[in-house]
């Protein structure tokens, strides 16, 4: 334990009695906050249900949000919106900006018009047929419109949404029925455990320098006690991981596979012939590893990103890069050209879906949402089935509380764990679980397995190897053998890391990669894609919430991954060697690092060198 | 002071500072681009005005606190949220624009009526806070004409300190050109004070604090009266962005010399 | 055109300061005869500058009660001589002492008012002015048909008026104070104390230091003293104003190492001032630009930031110096120093 946790251990920290604290207002949360709401008051305006923290009062419900408001931070969506329209059955898209039904979907297989991706010898024998059939092909602008979209796929009877927004529409509505409470710039740091009980949250301290000692205006924590404790916190979640490390995951489930998704919200050009509802998904370019995205809102806006994957084995991955080149591919840039940037994010995404899943519940808590395992990573979907596994909870905890039952484990597990193994996120979770195994060797065996566990429904997929991505990550000498030398490398490391500069850009250029030419609009440098877009802020007064845990696994470590892949350059590699320098001020908190760790932790190895903590701020828009 | 302050904290809401503005021409004149769509929180000024009048009613008890709040409902709810838990104060919600292009007469008018219509008001220890001026309309004049309204001839502007004496008597520094500050003393409550950033960071979340402050929080909004604030009065000929754009001449390699020797002649040229 | 009335407040030594010059100025390119009002402890000097400029009338409250800027007392006296004039279209300079009180005297007359007007024209027999909103986000043309009408105008907006005084029979107007209006009494002025002077509103140049001064350097080390020192060196050696990004204003709660030289009075744009000068010159500021937005009122705007793609770069200013501001800011010191 440092000097400052040892600090914050002996203070005196003041306590809260609530009957259910929620952590992370995410879709999952709305599901449940929504679903709970509604059950918690009889139409006569009387509680359904009494509290037990304030006797003769409705039961007290609690949401702590890390983020600034309830709108920041989250990403841009296509859902088919199942889920959703359960509890809205009235939902009018129009009431919620940004908010579009899907009108037409398109699947674009982006060639390479640079030269400068690395394409297997697979890809490049496609290409070549491509090239050459081209006349008789839907091919333009060096890209291969794909004639169908895999039933599996498709959100043709869905919706387009911008997750700020709508957590902001669905938010307000429940602060105004008044039986729940949603506290933004609130982290929450760790779940309060009696024995494997989880009985509350403990805030994250105030007033505190970077590394968590007291300072001016010291605030410690405060511990919010709960009969039931909701975590729906995310992939990256702080609670939810603290809670796999104390009681470990279900036989045979690991968190392996991750993706860290990055996006733009542009004003499109005057005269942009895309019409709102428009969706379009792209694999093939910048790197075969990499999908795309594409969504067309209402009032001539549009969203659009990439996902960088966990099995997109390169040590200098920096998705800002990479989204640059592939927002200028032809087929993406002759809508694009003349774009303005409005909004900016990065977030991490849980792909190992179903087979990540956690224990769901536990004695006084129970796990909603992506950080549940809930992302169905063969439809692409995570949204809807987050915004279900909420409603289901809701209705085990109504369930319990008319019924007066605890919230023990067991009665846990048979309101709500039950509901949830019988619900079609279950069913469709399982078809998919495997469908991503095939891209741990290659992308060409990647797109095989999808399709294999998309069309068979699941009986069949290609295996995977199951390993970490610190198991996978290989050197910079590795990734770029035949095209430079290790001393070449090494000459750029040299001078890179004397600026305190990551590698990525050095390398790609001499990779091939044509140097980025800024048009100041859309393709602007990564800190104005910061400021103007993300609006990146956070308040004084917080620890860092990224801590490199061992220092010596840093100095060892030769590829920084931390800091290459960082979405907001709030890493930067160290002058002096050792352990990166964080800046809390321009992260995004997509909590990328944490999983791009090279190293692995001598106490799990399930854990790299990277702790990432419950901390405040990040991103300021809500568009994203 | 003996029973303390009655501090009335004004404060509406404007869009998060580092959002893009746009302006366009709706019904009732200018108006910002997808207003609806962006975060918003407590108008900055009027947000340390909030943090002074919690401090200065800590220092002498038996004050209170209220904070009277002109904004669309569904937003303000959202930027209450993000303050609730600072310091402990009593809503006071009016469902009406936030809009910069409001005429601020028309802003004073509201405020002004909500402040009177506070149950056991009393003049003699009310002392009415707010921001010098917004960050929308940015014409530091509502609260001259809320204090004007209230009959009270005690106002200072730019304020960045209070000090008060335990005979109820107080000294305020007000910013003045130059950088310095005005020094004054004034006999005491009834005042109106527009406040610049003053000295206080900003507190804490406490959530013992939000709690106790939702108790009255989602009452006030569900009794928050329309209000018919307007651009009435103006007539605009235009609003637009700034469109200066420069050829921003970029000088690198160069030696930190020939910089130097270039600063220093366009400096004293 | 309506009846122009032209408010100042005159100096300690009775005279008229810059700004009212400019107020003076920006009334008179508004046409037309005008009157003037004048208030201060000694008015006559000023009342002979507002008579040379060519008010047809010169109204006056003197006297002691009226030495100090104070509200009650400036705003009955403004409200009397407005009253007086017939004043349908009121000029005064956006002073802190007028700021305190025009939007108070524009509701007793039953008028309106607009501030921080930076443009001033006559379209159809009407004032048409220039003013800001969303903290010079965006920038509106407007006029009002009600009268009477108070327009602010910013310090610096206007080349003062410039001639010989004349000769002024003030017209006295006669403003007493009861108690209730003496309640306040203003007792000094206070500097900053930091000790240095680093606001000079009439300074030719603005230093904007930005929150790199404070970062780590390529050395891997903070140098937050020597940073210190080659600002204030500058700004004394230049005369210059300083200003900052509120980042780096706020920075005193996170415990670090900070410009002791910075308080929130030195902060520009968002929610600090917007001072106009005629030159800036930004240092280490990179990404900062939407929090400066009080940058927008610098005629000539040069920056020196380590990268050529930071958002300085982008229109915003005239010349950007790709180096290391601790090394340019010392030979620019040097340099000036001679």
């Amino acid at each position: 334990m440092s000097l400052a946790e040892q600090n914050a251990a002996d203070v005196d920290r003041q306590c809260m009695d609530v009957d259910i604290a929620c952590v992370g207002f995410g879709p999952a949360m709305g599901g449940f906050l929504t679903t709970l709401a509604r059950g918690l008051m009889n139409e006569d305006g009387t509680p359904a249900v009494e509290s037990a923290t304030m006797p003769g009062m409705p039961p007290q419900v609690i949401c702590y949000e890390r983020a600034d408001d309830i709108g920041f931070g989250v990403s841009g969506v296509v859902t088919r919106a199942r889920a959703l329209r359960e509890t809205f059955p009235d939902l009018n898209p129009e009431e919620i900006p940004l908010c579009h039904p899907v009108t037409e979907e398109q699947l674009l297989y982006l060639l390479d018009p640079i030269g400068a991706s690395r394409r297997p010898l697979t890809v490049r024998l496609a290409d070549g047929a491509i090239k050459a059939l081209k006349w008789a092909l839907p091919y333009s602008d060096h890209a291969l419109r794909i004639p169908f979209i895999p039933g599996f796929m498709e959100k043709h009877d869905g919706l387009l949404l911008s997750l700020g927004q709508f957590n902001q529409w669905v938010g307000n509505q429940l602060m105004a029925s008044g039986t729940v409470q949603v506290w933004p710039s609130s982290p929450v740091s760790e779940p309060l455990f009696e024995e494997k009980k989880v009985v509350g949250v403990r805030l994250a301290d105030q007033g505190v320098d970077k590394t968590g000692a007291p300072d001016a205006g010291f605030m410690p924590g405060m511990d919010i006690k709960a009969a039931l404790t909701v975590i729906g916190d995310g992939p990256v979640g702080p609670v939810g991981r603290r809670i796999d490390d104390e009681i470990g995951m279900p036989e045979g489930n690991h968190q392996h596979d991750w993706a860290v998704g990055m996006k733009v919200v542009v004003d499109l050009p005057e005269g942009c012939e895309l019409k709102p509802g428009t969706v379009l998904h792209t694999l093939g370019f910048p790197e075969p590893e990499i999908f795309g995205f594409l969504y067309v809102y209402p009032g001539n806006v549009a969203a659009a990103g990439i996902f960088v994957p966990s099995w997109f084995d390169n040590p200098v991955r920096s998705t800002y890069r990479y989204m640059q080149h592939w927002l200028q591919h032809p087929a993406l840039w002759k809508h694009l050209e003349g774009a303005t940037l409005r909004s900016w994010g990065a977030k991490t995404i849980q792909e190992s879906g179903r087979r990540g899943e956690p224990h769901l519940a536990g004695d006084g808590f129970a796990r909603i949402g992506e950080g549940s395992g809930s992302t169905n990573v063969l439809t692409n979907s995570g949204v809807d089935e987050a915004w279900k596994t909420g409603t289901l909870l809701a209705e085990g905890v109504l369930e319990l509380l008319k019924d007066g039952k605890p919230f023990t484990k067991e009665n846990l597990e048979a309101a709500y764990v039950a509901r949830r193994r019988e619900s079609w996120v279950e069913q469709e979770g399982r078809v998919a679980e495997k469908a991503r195994d095939g891209f741990q060797h290659g992308f060409v065996r990647g797109m095989i397995g999808m399709a294999l566990a998309g069309f068979t429904k699941g009986h069949m997929a290609l295996g995977g190897d199951g390993r970490s991505p610190y198991q996978r990550v290989p050197t910079i000498e590795e990734y770029a053998k035949g095209k430079l030398s290790a001393e070449e490398i090494e000459t750029l490391r040299k001078e890179a890391h004397a600026k305190g500069q990551t590698l990525h850009d050095a390398i790609m250029d001499r990779l091939g990669w044509p140097a980025i030419e800024y048009d100041g609009k859309l393709i602007v440098s990564h800190q104005d894609a910061l400021l103007l877009g993300g609006k990146v802020q956070a308040q004084p007064g917080y620890a860092d919430h990224v801590v490199f845990v061992y220092p010596h696994l840093c100095e060892e470590c030769g590829t920084k991954l931390c800091a290459e892949v960082c979405s907001g350059q709030a890493i930067t590699v160290n002058p002096e060697g050792g352990v990166p320098l964080f800046d809390r001020e321009k992260c995004v908190h997509c909590g990328a690092c944490m999983w791009n760790c090279g190293s692995v932790s001598p106490e799990s190895t399930e854990r790299g060198g990277i702790e990432f903590r419950a901390g405040a701020g990040g991103l300021h828009s809500a568009e994203n | 002071m003996t029973g303390g302050f009655q501090i009335v904290v004004c404060g509406g809401i404007v869009p998060n500072p580092l959002q893009t503005l746009e302006p366009i021409t709706g019904p009732s004149g200018p108006a910002l681009k997808n207003e609806a769509m962006l975060p918003a929180v407590l108008d900055p000024w009027a947000w340390h005005a909030l943090f002074e009048a919690a401090n200065l009613a800590k220092q002498n008890p038996g004050s209170k606190v209220w904070l009277v709040a002109l904004a669309p409902k569904a937003k303000l709810q959202q930027v209450v949220m993000t303050i609730a838990q600072k310091v402990p104060f009593e809503l006071i919600a009016i469902d009406g624009p936030a809009s910069g292009f409001a005429e601020s007469a028309d802003v004073a008018e509201e405020l002004a009526a909500a402040i009177e219509a506070i149950p056991g008001l009393d003049k003699s220890k009310l002392l009415v806070f707010g921001g010098w001026e917004s960050a929308s309309r940015g014409a530091g004049t509502t609260m001259q004409m809320v204090g004007e309204k209230l009959g009270i001839v005690d106002q200072f502007q730019g304020v960045d300190e209070l000090k008060a004496a335990p005979d109820g008597s107080f000294e305020v520094l007000e910013r003045i050109e130059g950088g310095r500050h005005q020094v004054s003393t004034c006999a005491g409550a009834p005042a109106l004070l527009g406040w610049a950033t003053g000295n206080l960071p900003e507190p804490p979340n406490n959530p013992q604090v939000g709690m106790a402050n939702m108790r009255g929080v989602m009452p006030a909004l569900q009794k928050a009266k329309p209000a018919k604030a307007g651009a009435n009065g103006a007539t605009y000929a235009s609003v637009a962005l700034p469109q200066q754009r420069r050829a921003t001449r970029i000088v690198k390699d160069t030696p930190v010399e020939e910089i130097a020797r270039e600063i220093a002649a366009w400096i004293k040229g | 055109m309506s009846k122009v009335l032209v408010i100042a407040f005159a100096e300690q030594d009775g005279s008229l300061g810059k700004a009212a010059l400019e107020a003076l100025a920006a009334a008179k390119q508004l046409g037309g005869e005008f009157c003037a009002g004048v208030i201060g402890e000694k008015i006559d000097a000023a009342a002979d500058m507002l008579a040379g400029a060519g008010a047809a009338k010169v109204f006056g409250v003197a006297g002691s009660d009226f030495a100090q800027p104070r509200y009650a007392s400036d705003a009955a006296a403004a409200e009397a001589i407005a009253k007086a004039a017939g004043a349908e279209i009121i000029v005064a300079a956006g002073t802190s002492r007028w700021s305190r009180v025009a939007a108070g005297v524009a509701h007793r007359l039953g008028g309106q008012i607009d501030t921080h007007v930076t443009g001033l024209a006559v379209e159809n027999d009407a004032p048409v002015v220039t003013r800001w909103y969303y903290r010079q986000r965006m920038m509106a043309q407007m006029t009002r048909a009600a009268r009477p009408w108070v327009i602010s105008v910013d310090p610096g907006s206007f080349a003062a008026w410039q001639g010989a005084p004349g000769s002024a029979s003030i017209e006295a107007v006669d403003v007493t104070l009861g108690d209730a209006a003496k309640r306040t009494q203003v007792t000094g002025v206070r500097t900053p104390s930091s000790g240095q002077q680093t606001i000079r509103p009439e300074a030719d140049v603005l230093f904007v230091a930005g929150a790199g001064w404070t970062k780590k350097q390529p050395d891997g080390q903070f140098h937050v003293a020597e940073a210190e020192k080659l600002i204030l060196d500058f700004v004394d050696n230049a005369k210059a104003s300083l200003g900052s990004s509120k980042s780096l204003v706020d920075q005193k709660g996170e415990g670090q190492a900070v410009l002791t030289c910075l308080s929130h009075l030195n902060q520009v744009g968002q929610t600090g001032s917007t001072p106009r000068h005629p030159k800036g010159l930004a240092t280490c500021c990179h990404g900062e630009e939407p929090h400066v937005v009080g940058w927008r009122f610098i005629t000539e705007r040069r920056a020196i930031n380590l990268d050529a793609n930071c958002g300085w770069a982008q229109g915003k200013a005239d010349v950007l110096y790709v180096a290391d501001s601790f090394a340019v800011m010392e030979k620019v010191n040097a340099l000036l120093a001679e």
